[in-house]
């Protein structure tokens, strides 16, 4: 378990000092998960980072890819996100998530139509760098929620 | 005067309606719970979602420093001579006033603009006012263009629009309303911030009836874009319930068990409101600017899934309000029409007496 950095524990109202995370999944129709956990893992934009009770304040966007909890209240659970960003403070983790989901519900039907799509995107673009951009996140959003629903998420 | 049988007909038949009514009354409210919860269940993304891009607006510089441009499209303000208005109205009737007020607000704020010598584009959501609009008012003609060019294999497109008239109709939407959801917002969202960037519309205005609880609703003209504050409404019109309906309202909803008072605000609320405000340097993992940029399109989606989610719940209470004064009325008919009922009846009973007593005193 993580030393809390001295201060750093009390520093936002109604911290704990328990030593475990608060996680919160926020996703835009409703608080999807709340709960308490000693580690998440988070697919930041720039790759996987994982947040300890204690972590020095962060704001990261989240790209396409599995959050994971561990211990605490959270009974190891997994959600595939989309896109999201989340908040890191010493003893709370708020992620807000565009589309978030237990990757047993993933439709995989759908997610190689987002493929065929994103493919399709990308053979249209000609010179459009902005298309290019847009086949890319989609598919990276699609091999990801792929990957999620065969647990062979990295 | 109606014979006894025509009476009692007319009875039976105002009584189904009665039950008609009622029925449909507990089915909005049901509706009504429902809607507003997910409602209030939305409200700690889009707190968050602002809070977000307020910091980070204290975190980058919005202009340019050497030219002086402002570095997102969506904050650009030009002169106003195309603008965009979307409609929200509902999917059925049967709501009172929901729907016709709404298009007198919208066609107010039509007139208005076509006096000043503006373009108006419609964007329609639910069913209702796709079929008025359409009626009204030609759609909007789009040409997609490919062109080549030569030493270069790939193809170029570009849209181009064909104004014909000041007032046309840009889109109908009618998937919003039964099951609101966010993927589907979002593409509105893209098409709307895609003509704004190319300068084809010069504002958004958003139409649609706001929901603070039952007895507190009205009808907002709001401004989507650009956008002048964060985390604020910009309202440019609006118009609130009368006393009358307020009353109505508030019987309707109390004889259904449901709170006229606006919903307290939860824990998870209380803390939305903090996050990504606490006093401390954060570290960014992406260039803050790269955020805001991402950010920006996710809010403006945020601004029209909200009004879509507000709506629903406004006209599921308009609904519940109307039914529930049709459940009333159909009472009041009833009352009054066995009274006639029982009058004709009594009439007809007297009059055999008399003639029974006058055959009598005859012999």
């Amino acid at each position: 378990m993580p030393v809390p950095v001295s201060g750093l524990g009390d520093m936002a109202e109604g911290g704990n000092n328990s030593g475990v995370l608060q996680v919160r999944l926020v996703t835009p129709e409703r608080v999807l998960l709340d709960a308490t956990a000693d580690a998440v893992e988070l697919p930041s934009m720039s790759g996987y980072l994982e947040a300890l009770y204690g972590h020095a304040p962060l704001l990261a966007e989240l790209g396409a890819g599995e959050v994971r909890l561990h211990g605490g209240s959270s009974a190891d659970q997994k959600f595939f996100v989309a896109w999201g960003f989340v908040e890191v403070l010493p003893e709370r983790v708020t992620i807000l998530a565009e589309t978030a989901m237990h990757p047993d519900e993933i439709n995989l039907g759908k997610a190689e139509d987002l493929l065929k799509q994103a493919e399709k995107t990308y053979a249209e673009a000609g010179d459009n760098q902005a298309m290019y951009d847009e086949a890319n996140t989609l598919m990276r959003q699609a091999d990801e929620m792929i990957a999620s629903a065969q647990g062979k998420s990295l | 005067m109606a014979n006894v049988l025509d009476l009692r007909r007319r009875i039976r038949s105002v009584k189904n309606t009665r039950q008609i009514t009622k029925a449909m009354k507990m089915v909005s409210a049901a509706k009504l719970r429902r809607a507003q919860e997910r409602a209030l269940q939305a409200r700690p993304y889009a707190q968050m979602l602002s809070n977000v891009l307020e910091s980070l607006v204290r975190r980058t510089d919005l202009y340019n420093e050497a030219t002086g441009e402002i570095m997102h499209p969506l904050l650009v303000e030009r002169e106003e001579k195309s603008v965009l208005l979307v409609v929200i109205a509902g999917d059925k009737g049967f709501a009172g006033g929901f729907n016709s007020n709404i298009g007198k607000a919208a066609q107010k704020f039509i007139d208005e603009r076509v006096k000043l010598g503006q373009n108006v584009d419609l964007e329609s959501v639910g069913k209702k006012a796709i079929g008025f609009y359409k009626k009204k008012y030609a759609a909007a003609n789009y040409e997609r263009t490919e062109e080549h060019y030569d030493n270069d294999l790939s193809t170029h497109f570009e849209t181009i629009r064909h104004r014909a008239q000041q007032v046309e109709v840009t889109g109908e939407h009618t998937d919003f309303l039964v099951k609101t959801e966010f993927e589907a917002v979002s593409k509105l969202s893209h098409s709307i911030i895609e003509r704004y960037e190319r300068a084809e519309i010069d504002a958004v205005y958003l139409v649609y009836n706001e929901f603070k609880s039952v007895i507190s609703q009205r009808i907002v003209v709001e401004k989507l874009l650009p956008i002048r504050k964060l985390g604020s409404h910009e309202i440019t019109a609006s118009e609130v319930l009368s006393d009358e309906q307020r009353e109505a309202a508030a019987k309707a909803a109390t004889s259904e068990g449901i709170s006229v008072n606006e919903p307290e605000e939860t824990q998870i609320e209380k803390e939305a409101k903090k996050f990504g405000t606490a006093e401390v340097d954060y570290i960014f993992d992406q260039a803050p600017e790269r955020l805001f940029r991402h950010l920006m399109p996710r809010y403006v989606t945020t601004q029209i899934f909200h009004a879509l989610l507000e709506s629903v719940a406004s006209e599921h209470a308009a609904r519940m309000t109307a039914t529930d004064a049709a459940t009333k009325n159909a009472g009041d008919l009833i009352d009054s029409l066995s009274l006639t009922m029982n009058r004709v009846r009594q009439a007809a009973i007297t009059k055999e007496i008399i003639e029974i007593v006058s055959g009598a005193a005859a012999l």
